[in-house]
Parts: structure tokens; C-alpha cells; sequence
């Protein structure tokens, strides 16, 4: 291309967040004097509506083959400005965002001059690549209209009684001989009361009756390849065959896993130190039998609820991977679980003392009537503080909780009691051979990571798989629900519109270069490199549907034989030159 | 409302009811799926709550970042249609399962296809009020866009009703529009203003009896506002600084001829409107200057007879030609000279007579020609005289008080009925009172008594009230036997008027000598001819005369054009409700009025210069203020002239829609506890202690004060409370539920006054910190590490120290124990929220379920959510109670799958 481009650039205030320590007038200003540059300008939020509407009509008016924004992170806007792109008529992909928040005036408080500085160099950077660029059109992909969901707990079920409804074919796996996860097991559970076994009956029975739901127990996702709109899903049964699954979308909903306290913490391992899920379990039998709570045959007269263990963790010798998170469902269920030890009260005769040790109560919203109901039935809060938490000992055959109440000042209380019951935790789902399979990136706490928790909450990196539930991050039976049927919305919209639009921006081989040495075959993380004959040699060719335009494969190659559409090395070395251009002839 | 029982094709296939982040959220995944979606809000702008927020937790994005991205996403989706400024009116299910649902755009006032949202309307707006987007931090135009980052960027008015003194006043004159532009020191703006429904300013500014103070909403308080000397200092400005009128003949003159009969104020009036219409105009006056009343019947010290010239001039200037001493005796002789049409105005100065004994003695004459002896004839002797000015009425106050001027001995009204009964002004009477003139009450005048054909004296008899006449006045009865004589050289009466029709056929007149025309054209039984002012009325004030002349000439200017008279004249609002302007001025300062500064007594009993002087710039401007803007616009029309697109338009009506969609989606939200609730924390008495809400304000990047200050001085706060669960967790306020966002926005708070103000201390007063979601516990730990201080403990009593400081009283359950008292400079009451109760009145079918809260009841939490008891509607986000903004798009994303499903079920085949 020999003409002269000519490119916009637009300079965002970000009301203040990027004003404030950047001077965005000078900026713009001195773009304006640059080469190639065709109009500046400033806008005090670039990403408003008003302000997308001036920028396109100036393209339109001022026929801009190129487009500039410096604002924020890429990640929030590079879809609202490739959109606005398009109205405006002009390839989205010669639209290049220049990161002026959080690489230069959030890092660069109290230094405006010096911001400023910084600021018009990457600015000049982006002309520079903007300059380089060419239209690009995205791959238009078929989808498949069937969906598979990993894990058949109340969430993955009622994922897939809603994707079925919408007219697609589901397949759901479950890898325990019987669907229902932990909610089969619970029996009733607050704050509405509703009885987990029967809960998973229902669904089950409307899974069996619908034609468009086939599932798989003792199924284990095996294998993985394809791409979104396209899987194809290995699925391993009772360990030994395999069946193979083609989708347009995957729902993971794997659920967690109960954290499983050390030998010791708070008598872990003590005779009469259970947690919420057994005691959940003896209070059932205890409902059931319409008979007294008993331990060991012995009736109970006093227990001791300990809240947060395994959660709300500190790094400690004791404790080297702590859990930082909340688990957020264990106060309401701990608290609910005292109105149900008091129906066994009423209901046989016996006084039950019952103490809550907890931290903070965290029934929040409406399950603050969980916590008022426990109070109105007997139960005793305790508040204790981690740096003095509560020990769990044995006396002459009895148990005895330890602990300073916070709240009394400074006594410690001994308060004996038969049954210590933990309210544990939500931890990952311990599953390393399916997370092999799927790839899905993890936050901090372990957890699947969506790709943005209030912008895209249920997808996650890689195109086609949604996360819910659970598998996401501590949720109570209603909340994992209400996500499950967020990625059927999602995984709806990418299914009944037939076709997917994916990013042209993937790795590129020169054929002429390639000798097919398999180095990037080995290094890409999305297995989109395959070996493919040439004329007369092997050279690798990339699927595009696959790739991710992740770039390992670029350094890797020793023949330079690859560039990735975007971020081609012409575009960087002209974006350095940019970048350095002041510095260097100062 | 009923359903549609015929099966329709649908208008949409869902309707999602409230834009804030659960509406669009739903509405762009229905989009998404390829549904067609109506997304409704009654707000200027889509966005909801979570727009007006500084960050959100526990990232610390900016607000912006998060909801602009779904405010684009709605407004370009081609899936997605907008209704912005729209109300729902009603939903009911129909047989089918869809939805019939009545709904309307409210008038704006601007056209929205017009408006370049380019922020004029809001720079030149007069009138300011608490800004809502702000949480009354700050206050904001009437015209106004919501905020920067608005969707649609459109300027909204908001008009309430009419001002009770533009709606009270008949010629409907924009007293609330030129007292907020006199309060804004515009006072041309403001005479011009007035010249659109009253030329005759000067005159009205004085000898108006200004109807529009009697309704002043101020008047309930304090009292009225004194729009009209605000009025007289606006024309005494205008005219000094304008002798000439700033404007000459209109462009487009037209070649048909109207001709006008009397030159009162309504035939000025109408001249005035029909010469701007372009129509060639002359008047024709029996007397020998224009100004009818004005000019003959009004005492100077009341109106000077230089402001009329001034007055009318603005009628001449636009070509209007007056013919004086031109008594029209003869219609058809006018037409014969080529006029199209004719206006009769001629007034109503005839007299009443008083048939007693020795009515024609010299001495004895009517009020109107003492008066127009006064004004324009030669001044009657009355020097040491006794005057007896007969009646109760206005008409008897000005010989009366001309006569004190003119130097009378003494001066009495002779009134058959009491004080109370009399109908002149209460401030004409008191002032006449003061100046000297003696009140003759309860009494009659039986005969007039002469000597060589000249009044001496006059028999009077007392009176008593009766039962009461067809009017409900008791009517006064003669006691026998009272009569006395009283010696009195000059007896005036001023016992009514009559309209001056005598040379005006008899067809054209009903039994009282009124003309007959069409109370809403002023047309009369020829077609060409119309008739206005006190000779249709009979006597009146000058401004109905005022508005007759306005009316008249708009139906004539339609006539003269061929145009159909069966429009109607004025899109006057209904009137605002008081008592609604009232509520919200329980936060108005008192503002006591500016007393009218009038001429000593002396001077006002020696000269007929005029009693009432002028207020003084300051003191007008000060009067203003006191103006409630009780309509909100007070139509001072400057945005109008400011619009370069010519885009508001004040005619605008709401505009109904009847539509019929396949599902409906609630997303109406939820609404904020008032923190002055918790009356002992000192919410509204301490303007340091702070909502939440406006605590995010503060933070905002688009921040009211640009920078984080303590709102009573701009100080920069230096140890900030923060004080959670309040009106949460709270049987007192009859709300048990916790806010369940209330923690985690107070930390974000906590930290990002941290960011703005590095040196400031913050202490957060908590019963627990619920940090339960993805990152949240971990954020809760990071604001301790960055030393932001958690007291547990409630926070029961808050008071001012006398450094303007706060005192907070609290138990400290865990430090020291006991009772507390520590000082901050800057409180945040971290407030609860309720349910916003919409969605139960907007669904008009079997009641939509309620649960114990006031939310909409999910039926199903676990596994249906989002469903209501109401098959096919749903309910997302906070409208089931209050959550975070995860929660709230995973709950919304569930609402559309739910929808979406309830469709497929519906109306799978279509």
C-alpha cells in the first residue's frame, strides 16, 4: 500500500481516570502534526454512545482508512470499538487500542509530564501498527446443534432439561454412578425448604422422558478436539468404552469438591468430630426414624457448630496452601441446620444445647431469615477470632470446644459437648484428567475462571465451553441454578444462530520457509498446528478454527516462518521504531 | 384493561421492563438468541443504577467500563428496540399465553429524533433542581441529559403541570418563565417572553390585580411571591434601557385586513397578535388617545399615562395603524372599506344610574367620567371638599383616592354591605384607608339633596344583612327610620358598568347588552365579525381583557386565512398539585418576602405620583429566588431560542402504544431506603453525614465537586466513618433483610477514598462483613491490609460537635468494650434497600405474588428462577431482591433461557 493512510485518532478522558495524569489534549495535539494522521481528537468517554456516534460520523465523513483509540484495557473495549468499526464502514480490524489507562496513566499517577510523555509515544506506536495494517475477515463457522454438559448435579440437569427446551440435542455426563451430586444427598435445604433427593427425582424423571436429553452415567470426558460451534467429545464409559460426541458447545458444570480437613483441625479424626454433610446425614435418619439424635447410641445433648473451616484460610506452617476464599453457602446452611436440629427437638422430647462458633454470619440478603430463624430456635452464636480459633479436646470420654467468645470479653468458655460438627468448605473440584481435557484457566482460588464476572460471567478462554455452578465458585443451590440457565442463554445464542464468527488474527506459515521441524507443533497449547504435505516436502499448516493467534509458535520457529495476523513483526518493529523515536533523536 | 382474546401476531417476542443491568442483560441475550426484544424504561437514559456508581467491587472497574459495554451492546443491537422515557401501563396475559400490554412515551418536550444531545437546552435553562442522578448532591437543569455517558444522548424536560400562576393568569402570561429569567438576570429574555402572551407589560405591571399571587404555591408558606413587581422592575428595565421597540413590522406581510373596534386592552392586545401574523391591522377609537381604560378610567398614581404610550407603541411598531376620535357606527360600512374581518373591543365604560332623588344635580356624576375628567379632561375642582364616593368595588377606590390626591376635605365610601363584603382588593381598601379616605358602611344613599340645582348633601339610611340572595351574599335590608343627612359637595357612583354596545344592532346583543360570540373563537353570528373584552363579558380585569384580545386574534388570524376554526387555542397543562410542590419544599430554606416599597404617606396623599416604586435589582432578584418552580419548566423558553436544531417542542403529548408480545420480563429493580429513616444518625439534619449512594458520587469520575469533599464547607475529609447495615438488618424500619451489597460497596468506598485522599483515616463500623462472593473475602482482607479500620459494633446516635465535626456513639464489641464516643469529619451511612413495587401494579391480570419482602416471589428458587406465579412472566435481578452485580447478570442470563423456553412452549410452531 503506497498511498497515505489516513487515521483517526481518538484520545479518551476516561472522565478523569486518564485526564487526570495524562494531559489527553496534548496528546491528541501533537498526533495531529504525525504523518498518516488524518484528525485528532479528545472525548471525555470514548466508549459512550454519543461519543462512538461523532467518531463514526467523522470516518464516514473524513474517509478514515484507519482507526486509533487510546483509552482503556483492550480487554473492556476492543468489541465495542470493532463494532463501532463496522457501522462507521470500516474494517475492524484496522482498529488498533491503545492501552492509556492501565499502561500509562494508572501507573504513572503524580507524573504528568512524564505521562504525558509516555502517552504520546504508545500513541504513535498504535498509528505506527494502525498504519500497517490491512482488512481482515473473520472465519464464518457452522454450528452443530447439540450440547454437551459435564456433570449431571442439579445444575448441569437443569442445564440441560433448558437447552432441550430450546429445541437442541444435550448430552450429559456424569462421572459417579448416579446423577444428583451433593444436592441428592442433603436432604432438606434452606432457605427454602426444599428437599434435595426429591428435587433431583424431578429432574431426573423429566431427563428420562425427553427425547432431545441422552444421559451418561460413569462417563468421563476423555478427550476434546474441534472448535467452537464444532467439538468433537471423547467420552469414556464405566472406564473402558468410548463413545464420541459431536457438539457446538460444551456446559461445564463439575460442581466441588468439600474441603477435607487435616488430621486434627478443630479434632478432626476424634471420635464425634463430623462434618455438616454427615451430620446432615444423622439428622435425617434421626427425622426418618422419628426418633432422638443420637451418636454411638448415646442421645446428643450438645453440639458445637465450628463455621469457616477450610475457608477464609491464612498462609500458616499448619496450612500452606490456604484457601483465601469465602465458601459462601456454609453460614446459611450451618444456621439452617440449627432449625432442623431443633424440629428433632420438638419433635423427640430431647433438650438439645446447640452453640455456633462462627466468624462473621454471613447470611446475606434474604437468608438473614435463616440466621434470625436459628437464633429463635435455640441456637447460641459464639464469634471467634482466627488468631485465637477454637480447639477441640477430649475429656473423659466427652468432647470439649475451647474458645475465647469475642464478644465476652476476655474468658475463655469450655463448653462440652458430644458432637463437634464442621461446617467444611467448597473447594475446587479435584479432577486433573478432565482439566487436561478442557484448559479451562483457573483463578486465584482455584476455581474455573470465567472470562469477565460481570461482563461475560459463564464463558471462559476457550470459545464454545461455558462454566456454572459451582465449578465456578462457592454458590448455594438457587445461585449455581440461575448460572446453569446464564450458560444456556449464552450457549442458546451461539447455537441457534447457526453460524459462528471467529477471530481472522491467527498464526500464519510461509510454506516456502517451513521444514516442518514440529517445534510448534510442541509448543501450541490448542493443538491447531497439523503436518501436511506440500508439493514435495512436509510442512506444518495451521488450523485456523482452532488457533488462537497466541503466538507460541512465532519465537519458536527457527526458520521465521510464522507470523501471527495483528501483531506481524513488520507491525512490532515499526511500533518500537515509534515508540522510540523521540527518545532516540533527544 | 382487558386481553386480546383473537390470537395476534406479536409486536415483540419479549418485553423487558427497567434498563438497568438485569434489563439489558436480558434483553441482549433475548437479542442475542434472535429474539425480538422491547426494552423499556421510564428513565431519560438506559443504564439503571449500576451507570451512576464510582467503581464496582470486588475489581474495582470503573462503573463506566462495566455498563457502557451493555448500554452499546442494547442500543445497536439489531435484535433490540429501545424505548427510553416510556411507562408501562398495564400487562395482561391473554389466552394464547402472550401478553396484551398498554404503554406510552412520555412527552419530552424535545424531539429525540432531532436532538443532537450537544447539552445548549441544559447551559441556558433557568431553572435548577436536586439532581437524582447525583443523589441530590448537586443540583441539575430541567432541560438536561441524564448524564455524560447517557443512552440515548437526548435532553429531556420535565414538566410537572403549568405554575399555578401562569395557569391562574387568563391570558396564561409565563409568570413562573419570566421570574426564572428575571432571577437569572435576564431581563430582556424576560420582556420578551411576556410579549407572547400580553403586550401591554408596562400597564399590566402596574394596575394588573395579578390573579397569578392569589395562587402562588409561596403563598402557603411564607407568602406570595411578588411576580408583580417583578414584573415592573423587568418592564421599567426594558423600557428605560428600550424607548423604541427592538422590532418593526414582521417580514411576511400579508395583504388581508382586519379592522378592531376600541383600543382597550383587548383590542391592543389583538391588534398586536394579528399585525405579527401579518395581517394589515387598524384600530378605530371613539376617543381622542388609544388605550381605552387604561388611558380614561386608571388614576396616574397607579398607571402613568407614559407607560400606555410606551406600551402601545409596542403595537404600532408592528404596523398597526390607530385611528382616534373614529367612533365605528357601522359594521357594514367597514366592510365596505375592505376589511375582511372586524374585531368590536369597545370596552364596557357606561354607567349604572342610581335612581334616588336628585341624581342629576350638579355634583353628581359616575365614576368613569370623574375619572376620565382626571386622566384626560380637565381636573375637577374638589379642593377642601366633601366627597362621597358611592360603592364597594375597585371602580369605587380609584375616585376615591384620585380624589384624596386632588386634595379633597374629605372623602368617604358609602357601602350598603360590611367591610368583609366589599369586593374591591383588600390591599385597594387598606390603602385607600391609609391615605384617609373614611369607610361609610352598612349604609345607602336614599336621596341627594340640593341647593340651586348643586349637591349639598346626601340622606343616607343604614343598613342591615338579610337572608342571602341568588349570589349567596345576604342581601342588605334598610333599617326603617335610620336615615340621616350628611353634607357632601360631590357624590361619585360607582355602582357597575355597563358595556358600551348602544350603537351595535340588537340581534348581535343578548337582554344585558352584551355582545353574543363563541366563548372559544370569539366569532359571532356573521362569521367575519368577532367580538372580545368586557363588551362580551361585561367588566373585568385588564388581563382577561388581555387574553380575549390573544384568543380573539388566533381564531381571526385562522379565519382571515381560511383556516379551521375547530383547533384549540393553548396547550395549557393542568395545573401542578400544590400539595406536591409543598412535600418537597419541606427541604426549601424559608424565604420571608421582600416587601413592596410604596411612597411615603405625605406624598402619596399630595400627588398622583405613582405609590408603588420599583424594587431594586437586588431585591427583585431576591423575590425571585423565592419562586418554587412548582411546573419544574417554567417555560422561560430560552432553550428554545438556544436549540440550533429546533428540536423542543413544547406541544408535545404522551404518545400510547397498545402492542401484544410473546413474554414478559420484569427487571424493574429496587429502590433505596431514606437514610433520614434512622432519625438518630442525622441523615438531613448534618450535611456531612452522607448516603452511600451519594458516597459513589463522590468517588465518581464523573464526581459532582471533582474531587472528594465534605459537602457543608469543600473541605477535604480527613477521618471518614462508614457505618453498615443501616436500615438493614432492622426490625425498627421494619427491614430484617440485609442489603447484601452493603459490605462490599462500603469497602470498595473504604478503599478508593483510600486512593483519593492518602492521609485520610477510615474506620467502617460493621455487625459482620459478609465478603461471600468470587474474590470478595479476599478483597475484605486487602482493605484491612491497606489499614483501613473494621470497629464491630452499631452505631446508635450521631451528633455535630460545635467544629462541625461528627460524634458517634457506639458499643465497642470488640477493642476496648464498653460505650464509645469517637469524632469523624465525613459520614457514610451505608443504607438498606427496599423492593420497588411497579411490577405489582403494572401487571393488571390475577395478582402477581409478593413474597414476605415486597419482592416479586420466585415460585421455584432452586430450580426454576426467575419464574413468577404469572406462566410466561419473570422476574430478573433485584426485582427478587436486592444482589451484586455478578449476581445479577448470572440471574438475568437465566431469566432470558427461562423466556426463551417459555416461547419455544408457547409458540414453538411460529
Amino acid at each position: 500500500m503506497t498511498d497515505k493512510r489516513r487515521i483517526g485518532v481518538y484520545v479518551c478522558h476516561c472522565g478523569g481516570n486518564i485526564s487526570d495524569h495524562v494531559n489527553v489534549k496534548e496528546v491528541a495535539a501533537t498526533l495531529l502534526g504525525e504523518a498518516e494522521v488524518e484528525v485528532t481528537r479528545t472525548h471525555l468517554f470514548a466508549c459512550s454512545d454519543a461519543s462512538q456516534q461523532e467518531m463514526i460520523d467523522e470516518i464516514k465523513e473524513k474517509k478514515l482508512d484507519g482507526l486509533v483509540i487510546a483509552s482503556c484495557s483492550p480487554k473492556l473495549h476492543t468489541f465495542t470499538f470493532r463494532a463501532m468499526a463496522e457501522r462507521a464502514g470500516l474494517n475492524p480490524y484496522q482498529y488498533v487500542h491503545v492501552n492509556l489507562r492501565e499502561q500509562c496513566s494508572w501507573v504513572h499517577t503524580g507524573d504528568k509530564p512524564g505521562a504525558t510523555f509516555k502517552g504520546i509515544n504508545i500513541v504513535r506506536a498504535g498509528v505506527a501498527k494502525c498504519a500497517l495494517t490491512h482488512p481482515l475477515t473473520p472465519l464464518r463457522i457452522e454450528t452443530q446443534p447439540r450440547v454437551l454438559v459435564v456433570g449431571a448435579g442439579v445444575a448441569g440437569m437443569r442445564a440441560a432439561l433448558s437447552l432441550a427446551g430450546m429445541g437442541l440435542s444435550v448430552f450429559i455426563i456424569e462421572r459417579e454412578s448416579e446423577p444428583g451430586g451433593w444436592a441428592a444427598q442433603v436432604g432438606r435445604m434452606g432457605p427454602d425448604n426444599q428437599h434435595g433427593p426429591e428435587v433431583v427425582a424431578r429432574l431426573l424423571e423429566q431427563i428420562r422422558r425427553n427425547d432431545n436429553i441422552i444421559l451418561y452415567t460413569n462417563a468421563e470426558l476423555t478427550a476434546k478436539s474441534g472448535h467452537i460451534g464444532d467439538f468433537n467429545a471423547t467420552i469414556r464409559l464405566c472406564g473402558q468404552e468410548d463413545v464420541s460426541l459431536n457438539v457446538g458447545a460444551i456446559i461445564v458444570t463439575t460442581g466441588f469438591t468439600p474441603y477435607e480437613p487435616r488430621d486434627g483441625e478443630y479434632g478432626w479424626g476424634m471420635p464425634g468430630v463430623v462434618t455438616l454433610m454427615q451430620f446432615r446425614q444423622m439428622l435425617e435418619a434421626a427425622n426418618a426414624a422419628d426418633g432422638p439424635l443420637t451418636y454411638n447410641g448415646v442421645p446428643v445433648r450438645d453440639v458445637g457448630f465450628i463455621y469457616c473451616v477450610g475457608s477464609r484460610q491464612e498462609k500458616s506452617e499448619a496450612c500452606p496452601e490456604p484457601n483465601a476464599h469465602c465458601s459462601r453457602f456454609c453460614c446459611m446452611a450451618t444456621a439452617f441446620t440449627g432449625s432442623l436440629l431443633h424440629e428433632v427437638e420438638k419433635k423427640s422430647g430431647q433438650t438439645i444445647n446447640q452453640y455456633h462458633l462462627f466468624r462473621d454470619v454471613r447470611t446475606y440478603g434474604r437468608l438473614e431469615t435463616v440466621y434470625t430463624n436459628a437464633r429463635a430456635d435455640g441456637a447460641l452464636f459464639l464469634r471467634w477470632d482466627p488468631k485465637e480459633p477454637p480447639r477441640v479436646e477430649q475429656h473423659d470420654g466427652r468432647l470439649a470446644i475451647n474458645v475465647k467468645d469475642t464478644l465476652l470479653g476476655d474468658g475463655e468458655l469450655e463448653i462440652g459437648v458430644d458432637l463437634v460438627v464442621l461446617a467444611t468448605g467448597m473447594t475446587p473440584r479435584k479432577n486433573d484428567s478432565l482439566n487436561d481435557v478442557l484448559k479451562i484457566p483457573k483463578s486465584k482460588d482455584g476455581f474455573y475462571n470465567e472470562i469477565h464476572i460481570k461482563l461475560r460471567p459463564v464463558e471462559t478462554a476457550i470459545d464454545g465451553v461455558c462454566i456454572a455452578g459451582t465449578a465456578q465458585g462457592p454458590k448455594n443451590l438457587s445461585e449455581s441454578v440461575a448460572s446453569s440457565l446464564a450458560a444456556v442463554a449464552r450457549t442458546g445464542a451461539l447455537l441457534k444462530k447457526g453460524y459462528v464468527n471467529l477471530e481472522p488474527l491467527v498464526a500464519k506459515i510461509d510454506t516456502t520457509k517451513c521444514v516442518w521441524c514440529d517445534e510448534c507443533l510442541k509448543v501450541c497449547p490448542y493443538g491447531a498446528i497439523e503436518r501436511v504435505r506440500c508439493g514435495d516436502k512436509e510442512v506444518a499448516m495451521v488450523i485456523e478454527s482452532t488457533c488462537k493467534g497466541e503466538g507460541a509458535c512465532v519465537p519458536i520457529c527457527a526458520q521465521d516462518a510464522i507470523v501471527i495476523e495483528g501483531f506481524r513483526d513488520d507491525q512490532i518493529l515499526a511500533m518500537i521504531d515509534a515508540s522510540l523515536k523521540e527518545l532516540v533523536t533527544a | 384493561m382487558k386481553p386480546n382474546t383473537d390470537k395476534r401476531p406479536l409486536d415483540y417476542d419479549v418485553m423487558v421492563v427497567g434498563a438497568g443491568v438485569a434489563g439489558m442483560e436480558t434483553a441482549a441475550s433475548m437479542g442475542d438468541m434472535g429474539y425480538r426484544v422491547l426494552l423499556v424504561d421510564k428513565n431519560a437514559s438506559i443504564g439503571g443504577r449500576a451507570i451512576l456508581l464510582s467503581k464496582v467491587f470486588p475489581t474495582l472497574d470503573c462503573a463506566s467500563c462495566i455498563v457502557t459495554p451493555k448500554m452499546a451492546s442494547v442500543s445497536h443491537h439489531p435484535n433490540v428496540q429501545l424505548m427510553t422515557y416510556s411507562e408501562v401501563d398495564g400487562i395482561v396475559r391473554n389466552a394464547d399465553g402472550s401478553f396484551a400490554v398498554d404503554l406510552h412515551k412520555k412527552a419530552s418536550y424535545v424531539d429525540f429524533d432531532a436532538c443532537t444531545g450537544c447539552g445548549k437546552c441544559e447551559e441556558v435553562c433557568t431553572v435548577t433542581v436536586a439532581d437524582e442522578y447525583n443523589y441530590d448532591l448537586v443540583t441539575r437543569r430541567i432541560a438536561h441529559i441524564a448524564f455524560p455517558q447517557a443512552v440515548p444522548k437526548k435532553a429531556v424536560i420535565n414538566r410537572r403541570g403549568e405554575a399555578p400562576c401562569t395557569f391562574t393568569c387568563p391570558a396564561n402570561v409565563k409568570a413562573s418563565g419570566y421570574v426564572s429569567l428575571v432571577r437569572a438576570g435576564r431581563y430582556k429574555e424576560a420582556f420578551n417572553l411576556h410579549l407572547e402572551n400580553a403586550p401591554l407589560v408596562g400597564s399590566l405591571a402596574r394596575a394588573c390585580y395579578a390573579p397569578c399571587e392569589s395562587d402562588c404555591t409561596r403563598g402557603e408558606k411564607e407568602g406570595t411571591v411578588h411576580i408583580r413587581g417583578i414584573k415592573r422592575f423587568m418592564a421599567d428595565r426594558y423600557y428605560a434601557e428600550h424607548p423604541e421597540p427592538e422590532y418593526g413590522p414582521v417580514e411576511n406581510q400579508l395583504a388581508t385586513r382586519a379592522a378592531v373596534v376600541g383600543s382597550g386592552p383587548a383590542g391592543l392586545s389583538a391588534a398586536f397578535y394579528l399585525a405579527r401574523q401579518g395581517h394589515q391591522v387598524t384600530i378605530f377609537e371613539s376617543e381622542q388617545e388609544a388605550g381605552g381604560m387604561l388611558r380614561t378610567a386608571i388614576p396616574p398614581y397607579r398607571l402613568p399615562k407614559d407607560v400606555v404610550d410606551r406600551d402601545i407603541k409596542n403595537v404600532t411598531t408592528l404596523g398597526v395603524k390607530i385611528k382616534t376620535g373614529h367612533r365605528i357606527t357601522s359594521l357594514p360600512d367597514l366592510k365596505q372599506q375592505g376589511f375582511n374581518a372586524v374585531l368590536i373591543s369597545t370596552g364596557a365604560s357606561d354607567e349604572n344610574g342610581l335612581e334616588v332623588e336628585g341624581n342629576d344635580l350638579d355634583g353628581v356624576m359616575g365614576c368613569m367620567q370623574f375619572l376620565h375628567e382626571v386622566n384626560v379632561g380637565e381636573m375637577p375642582d374638589v379642593k377642601n371638599k366633601t366627597v362621597m364616593v358611592i360603592g364597594g368595588g375597585n371602580s369605587a377606590m380609584d375616585p376615591a383616592r384620585a380624589a384624596i390626591r386632588m386634595g379633597a376635605g374629605k372623602v368617604i365610601i358609602n357601602y350598603r354591605r360590611g367591610r368583609k363584603e366589599m369586593p374591591a382588593h383588600d390591599w385597594e381598601i387598606e390603602g385607600a384607608v391609609e391615605e384617609g379616605v373614611e369607610l361609610m358602611l352598612m349604609s345607602a344613599p336614599t336621596r341627594f339633596i340640593g341647593k340651586d340645582g348643586k349637591l349639598v348633601a346626601v340622606e343616607c339610611i343604614s343598613m342591615e344583612l338579610g337572608a342571602p340572595d341568588e349570589s349567596g351574599r345576604r342581601r342588605p335590608v334598610p333599617i326603617k327610620g335610620s336615615e340621616k343627612v350628611i353634607p357632601v359637595d360631590m357624590a361619585i357612583l360607582a355602582i357597575g358598568l355597563l358595556p358600551s354596545t348602544a350603537h351595535f344592532p340588537a340581534a348581535m346583543k343578548n337582554g344585558k347588552g352584551l355582545l353574543s360570540a363563541d366563548p372559544q373563537t370569539r366569532q359571532t353570528a356573521d362569521p367575519d365579525v368577532f367580538a372580545c373584552g368586557d363588551c362580551v363579558t361585561a367588566p373585568t380585569m385588564i388581563i382577561n381583557a388581555i387574553a380575549q384580545g390573544r384568543r380573539a386574534a388566533f381564531y381571526m388570524d385562522r379565519h382571515l386565512k381560511n383556516e379551521s376554526l375547530n383547533v384549540p387555542f393553548d396547550g395549557v397543562l393542568e395545573k401542578t398539585d400544590k400539595n406536591v410542590v409543598l412535600e418537597e419544599a419541606e427541604r426549601f430554606v424559608e424565604r420571608q418576602p421582600v416587601p413592596q416599597p410604596v411612597l411615603p404617606l405625605a406624598e402619596r396623599r399630595s400627588s398622583f405620583a405613582c405609590y408603588e416604586k420599583v424594587m431594586t435589582e437586588v431585591e427583585v432578584r431576591q423575590e425571585a429566588q423565592r419562586c418554587m418552580n412548582c411546573g419544574e419548566c417554567s417555560q422561560c423558553m430560552e432553550c428554545v431560542s438556544a436549540c440550533a436544531p429546533k428540536c423542543i417542542d413544547f406541544s408535545q403529548k404522551p404518545t400510547p402504544l397498545s402492542i401484544n408480545v410473546g413474554t414478559v420480563v420484569m427487571s424493574t429493580g429496587f429502590k433505596i431506603l431514606d437514610p433520614a429513616t434512622k432519625e438518630l444518625l442525622g441523615y438531613g439534619r448534618y450535611p456531612d453525614v452522607v448516603s452511600g449512594p451519594q458516597m459513589d458520587r463522590l468517588l465518581a469520575p464523573t464526581r459532582p465537586y471533582n474531587a472528594v469533599l465534605r459537602p457543608s464547607d469543600g473541605k477535604e475529609p480527613e477521618n471518614i466513618a462508614i457505618i453498615l447495615c443501616v436500615g438493614s438488618r432492622d426490625h425498627t424500619v421494619c427491614n430484617p433483610l440485609c442489603c447484601r451489597i452493603g459490605c462490599m460497596y462500603s469497602i470498595k468506598h473504604a478503599q478508593l477514598a483510600m486512593g483519593a485522599l492518602p492521609m485520610a483515616d477510615i474506620t467502617i463500623y460493621t455487625i459482620d462483613v459478609r465478603a461471600f462472593g468470587k474474590g470478595y473475602n479476599e478483597f475484605y482482607e486487602q482493605a484491612k491490609a491497606m489499614g483501613i479500620q473494621f470497629v464491630k459494633g452499631k452505631v446508635a446516635r450521631i451528633e455535630q460537635l460545635a467544629n462541625g465535626n461528627m460524634a458517634l456513639h457506639y458499643e465497642d464489641m470488640l477493642g476496648e468494650g464498653g460505650k464509645q464516643t469517637r469524632e469523624h469529619d465525613l459520614v457514610v451511612l451505608t443504607v438498606g434497600f427496599l423492593p420497588n413495587t411497579d411490577a405489582f401494579s403494572l401487571y393488571k391480570g390475577d395478582a402477581l405474588a409478593a413474597d414476605d419482602f415486597g419482592y416479586v416471589r420466585e415460585i421455584d428458587p432452586v430450580s426454576e428462577p426467575t419464574r413468577t406465579n404469572v406462566d410466561g412472566l419473570f422476574a430478573a435481578g433485584t426485582t427478587i431482591g436486592v444482589m451484586d452485580i455478578p449476581d445479577t447478570v448470572l440471574h438475568s442470563g437465566a431469566a432470558a433461557a427461562q423466556a426463551a423456553a417459555y416461547l419455544e412452549r408457547t409458540r414453538g410452531g411460529q
